[in-house]
């Protein structure tokens, strides 16, 4: 098995990292849309109950996928790892 | 004496550890269509829409006909796959993968085509800035951004065992691999992480898929243009897409089973349940035309009815009727009776069913706007070459990313197929047995 500490399992380990965050990232940044569009909807009055529901019901959605993938990340590439 | 769990992974991983002249010569044949579609694109983008056919008041033609089309499509992949898992169809194991490839492949080529429509993409930046939910076309950017981001978490999450024996086993590729692998190896604690992980997967993505692809009709419905304003349209294009995707699906298995001698894992009964599942859904596709058509008839409304009679016997009774020609009676004539030739009638039948979904589609979005409610001249639209190369170029792509996924990872699923073999036979036995009644103890 190919010892945690060498230089290659650090790499692997920071490239894992790097692409869970951006995935956190990506989703963040699709929920900062949503909140924009829900901020200047209501800022304007212009129908801020569509701009309001839609979001609701979205922004859950994503995170949810945000936490299933955290979800993995940490049950196999840190927590599985250390097991 | 031969190693099955080597001997199955060979056979799956080949695809990826050899390439063949055939790959190559189908990379340059598909090139070709997406140069056409890049030329076409690039003459667009230079004198702008005019050189399409798209003119006032049929300001929607091919590419959004192609947008709802390829959408539709997506829903081959992450819908079929997340019911069968979650009904727990044992036959699913060799299908799913292929299934939520084409969910992921697609949607990109369908949120594509209206950039394409557009005409000038920097606009979409505008929709970013300053949409307003007032529109539905907003409401199909969030259900579609939602959908792609549910849809690759759907496809990778599975996908995750698999890349950890190409991490061990193949010798390329490694650092990348072993990234995506997230340090898999299999023990109980990640199998039961996994396994929960697919099982929330599966239920998310099912509300998703369908709420998209609703989403998508109200563009249509939520407008009081003729033959579009309709309640049904929700359940309709829903039912449209699981039968165009459903077909999609078929015609992609049938291509890599013959290309990569898939032929001991896609076997003719995978073929006739998916047809007889293909059956279904025709005969359900037709009950709600058939619902839709009746309703706007007996109304009798004057714009409804030229836009029906345009459809039925005006200027677009060829697409028309070749629509119920390729939706209902060629699967009808295909799949009523499986017993030989399974996989040459369902193949039939699916390619029928591509055709007459494309059509259907066409013949949702055109008419209506040739007979608009506003007093407009009437108008027959024509596409150009340019939004027949857009077209070409857009199926060539979508066909050029599936044959490169093949290359990168399995087709089919390595540690689904070894589940079924070596867990799967069991716990079907066991749950067949817990459907019965009990054996009443005392009787011979």
């Amino acid at each position: 098995m190919e010892n945690l500490h060498s230089p290659s399992a650090q790499l692997i380990r920071k490239l894992q990292w790097i692409w869970m965050i951006g995935f956190i990232l990506l989703v963040l940044g699709i929920i900062t849309w949503f909140i924009h569009l829900m901020r200047t909807a209501i800022w304007l009055g212009d129908v801020p109950s569509a701009a309001i529901g839609i979001p609701v019901v979205a922004i859950p959605i994503f995170l949810a996928l945000a936490s299933v993938v955290f979800y993995v990340f940490w049950g196999l590439a840190v927590r599985g790892r250390g097991q | 004496m031969v190693d099955h769990k080597d001997a199955h992974e060979d056979i799956l991983l080949a695809p990826i550890a050899h390439t063949g002249p055939g790959f190559y010569w189908t990379v340059a044949g598909l090139s070709v269509f997406i140069l056409w579609g890049a030329i076409a694109y690039l003459v667009q983008f230079y004198y702008g829409l005019g050189v399409t056919g798209l003119m006032q008041p049929v300001s929607w033609g091919f590419y959004v006909t192609n947008f709802v089309f390829f959408i539709g499509i997506s829903h081959a992949g992450t819908l079929i796959s997340a019911i069968l898992r979650l009904s727990r169809a044992e036959w699913r194991r060799p299908i799913t993968r292929m299934a939520e490839v084409i969910t992921a492949m697609v949607l990109f080529i369908g949120a594509g085509q209206i950039l394409v429509d557009l005409g000038r993409p920097d606009r979409i930046l505008n929709v970013i800035l300053h949409g307003r939910y007032q529109s539905p076309l907003l409401w199909d950017a969030t259900s579609i951004s939602a959908y792609l981001t549910a849809s690759l978490t759907y496809l990778y999450l599975p996908m995750i065992p698999d890349i950890a024996i190409l991490r061990d086993r193949l010798g390329k590729w490694k650092l990348f691999y072993s990234v995506l692998a997230l340090g898999w190896t299999g023990t109980e604690a990640q199998q039961r992480v996994l396994n929960r992980a697919i099982a929330i997967m599966c239920v998310i993505v099912i509300p998703v898929a369908i709420s998209v692809h609703s989403v998508v009709s109200f563009v249509f419905s939520m407008t009081l243009q003729p033959m579009w304003h309709s309640t049904i349209f929700g359940p309709y294009f829903v039912v449209g897409a699981i039968f165009s995707g459903i077909a999609a699906l078929i015609v992609a298995m049938i291509i890599f089973r013959k290309t990569y001698g898939l032929e001991p894992y896609l076997k003719p009964v995978h073929f006739r349940y998916l047809g007889q599942l293909l059956l279904v859904m025709s005969l359900l596709w037709f009950y709600f035309t058939f619902a839709e058509y009746l309703t706007g008839y007996y109304g009798a409304e004057p714009e409804e009815m030229k836009v029906f009679w345009a459809k039925f016997s005006g200027p677009f009774w060829p697409y028309f009727w070749a629509m119920v020609l390729c939706n209902l009676f060629i699967p009808l004539a295909c799949l009523v009776r499986l017993g030989r030739h399974t996989v040459g009638k369902v193949l039939a039948a699916s390619l029928a069913i591509i055709v007459g979904m494309w059509l259907e589609r066409f013949i949702i979005v055109i008419p209506t706007l040739s007979f608009p409610r506003l007093p407009f001249p009437h108008t027959v639209y024509t596409p150009t070459w340019v939004e027949m190369g857009e077209f070409a170029g857009s199926l060539a792509l979508f066909a050029l990313f599936y044959l490169l996924f093949t290359k990168v990872f399995p087709i089919i699923s390595i540690w689904e197929i070894r589940e079924g073999r070596e867990e799967g036979v069991k716990e079907v036995e066991e749950r067949i047995k817990s459907y019965l009644p009990d054996e009443i103890k005392g009787t011979a």
